[in-house]
């Protein structure tokens, strides 16, 4: 399976009613120790109505790509060095402030992982929901604070209108939440990004949640970027997926095919480390060996080759780009019939992705070269060369 | 709007709850701090002698007959009589009067400024923060009573003169601790999140920012006030005090008390715990704003 490779999807294939043109965006932020490559030239769509899941674990690059498209990064450190991001046919990248500020909260809004922080402390519900809807219509505060009345109600919010005039720290985590949802629905905007909404939150009032975002944006046919690192998650929320790590997306298909056949060796190792109630008994939990690549070092080759049971020597060289498995297939980049996409030289089959290990006689994950770390190394059995279990 | 399929939420609890602001509680934690009590106590002692000096003082702060030069404490003279016969204690009493005053303006002034310049600096960044913080490091690494003792003597004595020194002295104390926390606050989740909604720079700095960094200031202020006290009645001492050396001041009444510090010790001693008492009080009533209003004690 290393052949030679098929030229990378381009916009030429783009869907024609993509609400989200993200196209090979350079995130890196320059800091005291160094540049830290935090998002390295990814490409994806969002079409209308679409509901996206972005995967991947904590520093990964998923939520630096959203704060990059809602134009957030945190100056002066975190820049845009390329790329475009067209939302609805405007580059977001070269579009001025004041442009960009229209279309914060009117056009994308944004939910963010912590409810206990996202909340200014020292203002009511009622100020900040209003805040947010004066900033872009003209409303009258009485017509203002009857829009947010609804809002809340809508959220789920028992007594919306004596709650409006409660301090944030006055609801538990769950109900701001859901009033964090309801101002970034509060107007109607085409693309709501939510950033791990449910990571903060016990786990009972988790599902609630999503259940509220999944309900709403399908009510009002609002398209979804929904991040986290949880793939449970997004299992039932989302249409389509991507797997990103260390600052690329390594892998993107229908949540269908994603979960019928992982066919990149990190999303097997997420599937596989992550508990399930409806696998045999026994079933050993498999976990991702060894740490991230660090970010200050522009990567070479594959970035999850340091980590990786099926790498092969190409691998430490030569970072595969997204490609179709079967070479040659047209590629669909969104919406219902999008094509799945891997990054990688070897992709497991689908015997070895069912497992969570190579299977393949005789296979050894290739040698790291010199100056390169192997975290596989800390494994003894693999540095030994001995094949894990089912190999014969 | 289609109405909620679940209602979540303890709603009596909420209820209860509801009319508890974010001040009150602090408030509340406040109050039951005993140190901080205590430092109220002395304010108000500190605070009533200033303003009720005319009432309670049984003499006037310059009245004085030589003959009853150097007294220790009696029952005529609680505190004890002066070189020139005064009465120690009124004048203690009308010295908190110069003390509360030129201290609380020359902080107020002195907030003004840095608050100026902090949320200039913090809220710009670049250049302008740069040319700023740069002119702030300048000050401060002058010691702050050599800088006031300098703009004192620069600008001739006198009460507003005093007061300039005094504020020019702590502004940067508050520019600098304004534009921390302005700068931490810039990436804080709810400025993000306001700026995710679409509100601009003014507002996210006046409406999102401002109000969650004034905390320190009220507790650095508050210390300051302390700081203040002392550093006028060291500029009392030094000759630099109110421009009438007849003035009650508690600096200059130990100036002139330092020759008796053998024969007339209550001289010394009296205008010397005015001085401790009020700037403990402040002290103490600052430690103890500063653990009632530290979010990071919340909960």
């Amino acid at each position: 399976m290393t052949g030679a490779l098929p030229a990378p999807p381009r916009a030429s294939a783009a869907a024609p009613d993509a609400l989200l043109d993200v196209d090979d965006l350079v995130v890196r932020f320059r800091t005291h120790d160094g540049t830290i490559h935090a998002v390295n030239g990814i490409s994806f769509q969002v079409a209308r109505g679409e509901r996206l899941g972005l995967v991947g674990e904590s520093g990964c690059g998923k939520s630096v790509t959203n704060l990059a498209i809602m134009r957030l990064l945190p100056k002066p450190a975190g820049r845009i060095e390329g790329g475009s991001v067209l939302f609805d046919g405007q580059d977001l990248v070269r579009m001025d402030e004041a442009d960009v500020r229209e279309i914060r909260g009117r056009d994308i809004a944004m939910i963010f992982q912590d409810p206990m922080t996202s909340l200014n402390p020292v203002l009511t519900v009622e100020e900040q929901m209003t805040e947010t809807i004066g900033a872009h219509r003209r409303l009258s505060k009485a017509d203002a604070r009857a829009r947010a009345v609804d809002l809340l109600g809508m959220v789920g919010i028992p007594q919306p209108e004596k709650r409006l005039n409660s301090f944030p720290h006055q609801f538990s985590g769950g109900m701001r939440q859901r009033v964090m949802i309801a101002m970034a629905l509060s107007l109607e905007p085409k693309l709501l990004i939510a950033d791990e909404p449910t990571t903060a939150l016990d786990v009972t009032i988790q599902a609630q949640v999503l259940e509220l975002i999944s309900r709403l944006t399908t009510e009002t046919g609002t398209s979804l970027i929904l991040i986290t690192h949880d793939l449970g998650v997004v299992a039932g929320m989302t249409d389509r997926i991507n797997v990103m790590y260390a600052g690329f997306i390594v892998e993107t298909a229908t949540t269908e095919d994603l979960f019928e056949a992982p066919s990149h060796p990190y999303t097997v190792g997420l599937l596989h480390s992550m508990p399930r109630v409806d696998e045999r008994e026994g079933e050993p939990l498999i976990p991702i060996e060894g740490r991230p690549p660090d970010m200050r070092n522009a990567p070479t080759g594959c970035p999850f080759a340091p980590r990786c049971a099926w790498r092969l020597d190409v691998c430490w060289t030569a970072n595969p780009p997204l490609a179709p498995l079967v070479p040659g297939t047209v590629v669909r980049v969104a919406g219902a019939g999008a094509t799945h996409l891997t990054a990688c030289h070897n992709p497991p089959t689908p015997a070895e992705a069912a497992t969570g290990r190579p299977l393949r006689a005789g296979h050894r994950p290739a040698r790291a070269p010199a100056g390169q770390v192997d975290e596989l190394a800390s494994l003894a059995a693999i540095a030994d060369g001995v094949a894990p279990h089912g190999a014969s | 709007m289609t109405a909620p399929a679940t209602t979540v939420g303890p709603t009596p609890l909420a209820e209860r709850r509801a009319s508890r602001g974010l001040w009150s509680d602090a408030f509340r934690r406040l109050l039951r701090n005993k140190p901080a009590m205590f430092g109220v106590v002395c304010i108000v002692v500190f605070i009533g002698a200033a303003v009720f000096a005319p009432i309670i003082a049984p003499y006037g702060p310059l009245e004085g007959e030589l003959a009853n030069r150097l007294q220790p404490p009696s029952p005529e003279h609680i505190m004890g009589t002066d070189l020139q016969g005064r009465d120690q204690f009124s004048r203690i009493l009308y010295g908190a009067q110069v003390s509360l005053q030129v201290g609380v303006i020359a902080v107020l002034m002195a907030l003004v400024m840095g608050i100026l310049i902090g949320a200039l600096a913090g809220g710009i960044g670049g250049k302008v923060d740069a040319v700023l913080m740069r002119s702030t490091d300048v000050l401060l690494s002058i010691p702050g009573i050599l800088l006031a003792i300098g703009i004192v003597a620069w600008l001739e004595r006198g009460l507003w003169q005093l007061m300039l020194a005094i504020a020019v002295t702590y502004a940067p104390i508050f520019a600098r601790l304004l534009r921390g926390s302005l700068l931490a606050l810039r990436e804080s989740d709810y400025v993000v999140a306001a700026r995710s909604v679409g509100a601009g720079g003014n507002r996210v700095l006046t409406r999102h920012m401002m109000p969650n960094a004034l905390t320190p200031l009220i507790v650095q202020a508050t210390l300051v006030l302390a700081t203040a006290i002392i550093d006028i009645a060291g500029l009392g001492f030094l000759g630099l005090g109110p421009p009438d050396p007849r003035t009650a001041e508690w600096g200059t009444m130990l100036t002139d008390a330092r020759r008796f510090l053998q024969t007339a010790p209550w001289l010394v001693f009296f205008p010397g715990a005015a001085i401790v008492i009020s700037a403990i009080g402040f002290n103490l009533l600052g430690d103890g704003l500063r653990e009632s209003l530290d979010p990071r004690l919340k909960r």
